[in-house]
């Protein structure tokens, strides 16, 4: 198992990026080239600890604790800031340069530690719907310019989720639990649980303290949660101060007082997350299953139907595509729609191109606030790989 | 190699005497051979094994390549130093000293958190107020970004510490902490306090066998002798 690139495919992959790079040009995308060595704290603080596992972090003779980026989403975000520290002026960027992760399992050619992103980025644009349909359908076009020919497409939503949750009665911050734990299937599953039994949500909490807790009155809970610890003669230590521990309290108080979630809301979360169909059908499906607990939905349907038709409009066959409610539960920084484009000859397991809207990372990375950011890249050496096993040949 | 079955043991401390102690009492007696004090020996009567002496960590390394075909050392060691630990090596039983858990503890006087799950719940309230992540210090980065990512915990950051991890919550150097305990004494005294689920790993000094080892029908006969005296098989 050799990861070292003969010649040969290192010239092949610098003409198909030289191909990559001509398409995303011509369509307006400016090509940058962030920087390779990006400072540790700030980055991984934004891709977290699973992806930081597999980033190469080191420390360089002044103590500065750097890495290798382990992909290209975040120095562009980065440099997009460097020029308009807002973030908020319109932009198109596209790379082809290498980014750098640890394969646990050992490199392979579908998993090389050191591979070619070719990528484009969307800043700050107004239409998300027909942003989203753009970076697809340029993704797509890039792929076939290579000479990729056959190709599945998977899609997703996180907003749908979002105006699911936004549409069934709760309080917010059980929303805001529920969304976040959404990533993580198991935790996720386990949350909607607790929140419909009210012995769940009562569990292990010091109860003396949380029933004296006035949800209003956040200044007497700091300190009941001082005298608390007082009286049982434990220390304040560390860097949480009482008044961080007495807010999550007051709110473990306020879940008391409030009604669990009723079972047949669960249950329709439950079901709306196991949906999988073909893109054309989705619409009225989840319509049909949202209505039949009173829950209106159409606004995000809507916008989901809108950017299929603009998908379709760009010439790319897109109804038949797979829609997974699941789908992006592993990529965290992703907020609205999703995207893997699948060579036949790799399987799904390899993805050559992946994509989708992320507009919160921008902000994680310096932004005064939420900017909208959708982007997509392809995995050069996959594409490679795939159009020698299929034999296909670059078009002209 | 010479042919012969390498068995690695702690060369020094409190787990190396353990060590000889329970190997004697199955009936192996270590003897040192060459300069006086010499990183190798031999087991009186057995001349197919040759016992290198080396460093508790190394000992799992050893394993982890096959340069060692048995080892003893703690399952906490093996588990952080492989993520593929039942695929490459074997644990042949347990010795019955060098017991430690490999536990997530947070400060005492966080009410608020009892369970993993409100780990990550108070991660996200921390990062607003605080602009970054919750630091875990500890040792085991591996061992503890499996069990955080198995309980849906993301949203933290291991810093590592290579010594007195206890106190790095009170040093302000991390917000909690993963490391190993045997009575729990140390934690309380620096206040903290084991989470409901935060027991990762009940360790003890283990005899592990590397599957990755170059395997003679000779030496896997030894290896069967040997492991039949601890597991009185």
């Amino acid at each position: 198992m050799s990861t070292a690139a003969t010649t040969a495919d290192i010239e092949a992959l610098e003409a198909q990026a030289r191909g990559l790079m001509a398409t995303f040009t011509r369509a307006g995308y400016e090509r940058v080239e962030p920087a390779v060595i990006q400072p540790a704290a700030l980055f991984l603080d934004v891709i977290g600890e699973e992806l930081r596992a597999r980033t190469y972090v080191f420390t360089d003779p002044d103590g500065a604790e750097l890495c290798l980026r382990p992909d290209l989403t975040v120095p562009t975000c980065r440099l997009h800031l460097e020029r308009h520290p807002a973030g908020d002026v319109p932009a198109r960027y596209c790379y082809s340069a290498p980014a750098f992760r640890y394969q646990a399992a050992g490199a392979d050619r579908a998993h090389p530690r050191e591979f070619r992103q070719a990528g484009i980025e969307s800043f700050a644009a107004a239409d998300r719907e027909a942003d989203d349909a753009g970076v697809l359908a340029l993704t797509v076009e890039a792929l076939r310019r290579a000479g990729l020919g056959r190709i599945e497409i998977r899609i997703g939503d996180l907003g749908l989720f979002a105006a699911l949750i936004e549409a069934l009665p709760m309080p917010e911050r059980w929303r805001a639990r529920l969304k976040h734990q959404f990533w993580r299937p198991d935790a996720f599953r386990a949350e909607l649980q607790r929140l419909t039994s009210a012995d769940a949500l009562a569990r292990g909490l010091p109860h003396d303290l949380v029933g004296r807790l006035d949800p209003a009155d956040p200044a007497g809970a700091e300190a009941a949660v001082l005298g608390h610890l007082d009286k049982t003669g434990c220390e304040l230590i560390g860097t949480r101060t009482a008044a961080e521990i007495a807010l999550r309290l007051v709110d473990a108080a306020a879940d008391l007082r409030e009604k669990p979630l009723r079972a047949e809301t669960a249950a329709l979360i439950e079901s709306y997350v196991a949906v999988k169909a073909p893109a054309r059908e989705t619409r009225d499906g989840l319509a049909r299953l949202a209505r039949g607990q009173g829950v209106d939905l159409s606004a995000g349907l809507d916008a989901f139907q809108r950017r299929l038709d603009r998908i379709e409009a760009a010439g790319i066959g897109i109804a038949g595509a797979e829609f997974s409610a699941e789908f992006g539960r592993n990529l965290e920084y992703y907020t609205g729609f999703v995207f893997e484009v699948i060579a036949p000859a790799l399987g799904p397991r390899s993805p050559v191109a992946g994509g989708g809207r992320y507009d919160g990372l921008l902000a994680e990375v310096g932004a005064p606030g939420p900017v909208p950011a959708v982007g997509a890249s392809i995995h050069t050496e996959r594409l490679l790989a795939a159009l020698q096993d299929a034999g296909q040949e670059a078009a002209p | 190699m010479n042919g012969k079955l390498v068995l690695a043991l702690p060369s020094k401390g409190r787990l190396m005497e353990q060590c000889t102690a329970a190997l004697a009492a199955a009936g192996l007696g270590i003897v040192r051979t060459g300069p006086a004090r010499g990183y190798k020996g031999e087991i009186e009567g057995w001349p197919g094994v040759e016992v290198n002496f080396v460093s508790s960590s190394e000992i799992a390394q050893l394993l982890r390549t096959g340069a060692a075909h048995l080892g003893v050392t703690g399952e906490d060691l093996v588990r952080e130093t492989m993520a593929d630990a039942d695929e490459r090596v074997r644990f042949l039983g347990g010795l019955g000293f060098g017991q430690a858990d490999v536990v997530v503890a947070v400060p005492a006087c966080w009410l608020d958190v009892r369970r993993m799950a409100d780990l990550e719940e108070m991660s996200l309230l921390f990062r607003r107020l605080h602009g970054r992540r919750v630091r875990v210090a500890t040792k085991y980065m591996n061992l503890t970004r499996r069990y955080f990512a198995q309980a849906g915990v993301t949203g933290y950051r291991i810093v590592e510490s290579l010594g007195a991890t206890e106190g790095a919550p009170a040093a302000g150097l991390a917000e909690l902490i993963v490391d190993i305990t045997t009575t729990g004494a140390t934690l309380t005294a620096n206040g903290l306090r084991i989470l409901d689920d935060g027991v990762i790993l009940e360790s003890q000094a283990n005899l592990v066998a590397s599957r990755v080892a170059p395997w003679s029908p000779e030496l896997a006969a030894i290896e069967a002798q040997i492991s039949a005296r601890f597991t009185g098989a």
